[in-house]
């Protein structure tokens, strides 16, 4: 796969070597991107890429390009000291994770102290350039703290960008992730994120995907501490020949934990969604609550959403609820608007909006009516 | 009184799907007066309540109905509502995401556009809701999502009491209510009848209950499409008394 790069492989990486990941963790990272499989679906009438042949052949690598911004205003914070849970979560195991992990260029470190209540929230920017993009963020979050992290990924056109987040939070902590990208219509993006919470702490994590070509985008959370609270929100809108591919996992290994995912999904002209949402709970992890709600709107015939939402149960004494929906804008609703005068265009933007805002609620409350601005434009 | 003024309904008839409901309904409600359409399950209340409004499902194959003069059936269903037209549907859409308060200023800015400033709009509200006994956290809730019964039909009123239509046709707003519910609502459409330019009222119902707290002008008896029987208010009396059995009897009608 890379014999057609600038350079060999080794030299390749050596230049980007640096303290936090060697050139031996590297190479073993970009092993593991070309053996493993994407595990996604091939190629159908819908959905065109064929995601186990992406190549990083045709990319003009930099390490020196890109860039990273965290603003946070509380001192207590440290910013751009690697955490100790650095490669804890399984982030680096699937295939684009290693790639990320292969090539990491840019790094947002951040741990919150114990107990510290972390009033703003803390926001991390990546901009990619002209050369692809590999950040990497790392997340620890100290026993009784509370924070709020938004993750915006921008770019120009042609970006390529390919990311981790990783996040680890101990006991009766509260943490709330956002990523947000808006990226040009010809861009890619693979972000793979791993959270690792801990006992009796909340964590919530929510994605919006509005812009690029291609965005795969992959949410694990393992469930290892009693009484973890994990919330997953997602929405994402493609359009124009967009293609994006979510899978989420919450994986119950342990029991007394509940995890709550919503994934909200519009799709209009040529735009192509697939997402599978996985619930994993393990035999020991009996008392578990899982519930999972998935649902996507057509709004163009040539549109498609592929939704699959898988159960794997083996307790017997769990709560696991599961559902999605797939479809048109409804009639009725619409008609119900239009008898109060309002005309059918302005109808179908205010169902359609009404449509994400489930989610959108999930979404630090700071997000939330610039998401909503982004989306009202997309559907406009 | 203009000529052309009312809700005017000719010769109305739709069908659903090659099945025609409506057979030839004349009906007008004069501005500012009360019409009661009452007739048993299936007569054809609520299809004609939904032809009037434009919903796509009824097709209209012969007839016509004005609005002031106006041609209703040209109009798209938005278009109606901006002419004056009001429906209150007996089972109102749910619609998730889309909270109350919002869709009440978008409504209200589509029939009167810029007519209100956001404050002046909040305090009709405000004022609407206390009379129909609403609590505000209403306004922060998705339309109809999770509502009551009794919910939905005060919500209804409210929309009605905000948008102000010439002409609205209520669709069994009373049924689903209990007796405070009724009481709150009867009160809020008779609140209606006192303004300087009340709203012409199409009332229908299946029970007379609603129609102590709204009198009626007039009263049409429906069955099978067609209006049997028209008389004043003391015709909801009669039925109330003898059913439609009597109404059946009397006019020879078979549904």
């Amino acid at each position: 796969m890379l014999e057609r790069t600038a350079a060999p492989p080794a030299e390749l990486l050596a230049r980007f070597a640096d303290d936090v990941f060697p050139v031996e963790v590297r190479s073993a990272a970009l092993q593991r991107f070309g053996h493993t499989h994407s595990g996604r679906e091939r190629p159908g009438r819908y959905w065109r890429i064929d995601l186990d042949a992406v190549s990083i052949d045709d990319l003009a690598f930099d390490p020196a390009c890109g860039e990273v911004t965290v603003v946070c205003d509380d001192p207590r914070v440290r910013v751009g000291e690697r955490p100790q849970t650095l490669g804890m979560t399984a982030s680096g195991a699937s295939k684009f994770g290693a790639l990320a992990s292969a090539f990491a260029n840019r790094y947002a470190f951040v741990t919150i102290p114990p107990d510290a209540d972390v009033e703003r929230p803390i926001v991390i920017t990546y901009r990619a350039g002209t050369a692809p993009l590999f950040p990497y963020t790392c997340v620890h979050v100290r026993r009784g703290a509370r924070a709020t992290i938004v993750q915006r990924i921008e770019g120009d056109g042609g970006a390529f960008v390919c990311g981790i987040v990783e996040v680890v939070t101990e006991d009766g902590s509260d943490l709330r992730v956002a990523t947000l990208q808006d990226l040009p219509q010809d861009a890619r993006l693979f972000l793979t994120i791993g959270a690792l919470p801990g006992r009796d702490s909340a964590f919530s994590c929510a994605t919006a995907d509005l812009g690029a070509a291609l965005v795969v985008e992959e949410i694990g959370v393992e469930l290892l501490a009693m009484g973890a609270q994990a919330q997953i929100a997602s929405i994402f809108f493609p359009r124009g020949s967009q293609h994006v591919d979510l899978r989420s996992t919450v994986d119950h290994r342990v029991g007394g934990a509940t995890s709550l995912t919503t994934v909200k999904s519009a799709a209009t002209d040529r735009g192509q969604g697939r997402y599978v949402g996985n619930i994993r709970i393990a035999a020991r992890a009996q008392k578990s609550d899982a519930s999972l709600r998935d649902d996507a709107l057509l709004l163009s015939p040539s549109a498609h959403i592929d939704s699959v939402p898988a159960l794997e149960i083996a307790a017997n004494d769990v709560k696991a609820y599961h559902g999605a929906t797939v479809g048109a804008l409804d009639a009725e609703m619409l008609f119900y608007m239009m008898t109060r005068g309002i005309e059918r265009d302005a109808a179908e933007r205010m169902v359609t909006l009404g449509f994400f805002e489930p989610a959108l609620e999930r979404f630090p409350e700071q997000l939330r009516d610039e998401l909503r601005g982004l989306l009202a434009a997309k559907i406009a | 009184m203009r000529e052309e003024q009312g809700l005017s309904v000719v010769g109305l008839r739709a069908e659903v799907e090659g099945n025609e409901i409506l057979k030839g309904i004349d009906l007008t409600v004069e501005p500012g007066r009360v019409h009661a359409l009452m007739g048993p399950n299936g007569s054809g209340k609520t299809t004609l309540a939904l032809a009037l409004s434009g919903h796509p499902h009824y097709r209209i194959t012969s007839g016509s109905v004005t609005l002031d003069g106006e041609d209703l059936l040209a109009l798209s269903p938005d278009k109606r509502a901006k002419a004056g037209l009001f429906l209150s549907f007996q089972y109102p859409a749910a619609i998730p995401g889309v909270k109350v308060a919002n869709f009440l200023y978008a409504a209200r800015q589509a029939v009167r556009p810029g007519d209100l400033t956001p404050a002046k709009f909040r305090a009709l509200l405000m004022e609407q809701m206390e009379a129909l006994g609403m609590d505000a956290s209403f306004l922060g809730r998705y339309l109809n999502d999770g509502f009551s019964g009794g919910e939905k039909k005060r919500l209804e009123m409210l929309q009605m009491a905000v948008l102000a239509p010439r002409y609205a046709v209520l669709d069994e707003t009373d049924s689903g209510l209990d007796v405070d519910a009724l009481k709150h609502i009867g009160e809020s459409i008779a609140s209606l009848r006192g303004k300087s330019d009340p709203t012409g009222l199409l009332v229908i119902t299946h029970y007379p209950r609603i129609l102590r707290y709204v009198k009626p002008d007039v009263v049409h008896v429906m069955l099978d499409g067609r209006i049997v029987k028209t008389g004043d208010a003391e015709l909801a009396n009669y039925i109330e008394r003898g059913g439609y059995d009597a109404i059946r009897a009397e006019t020879g009608a078979v549904a």
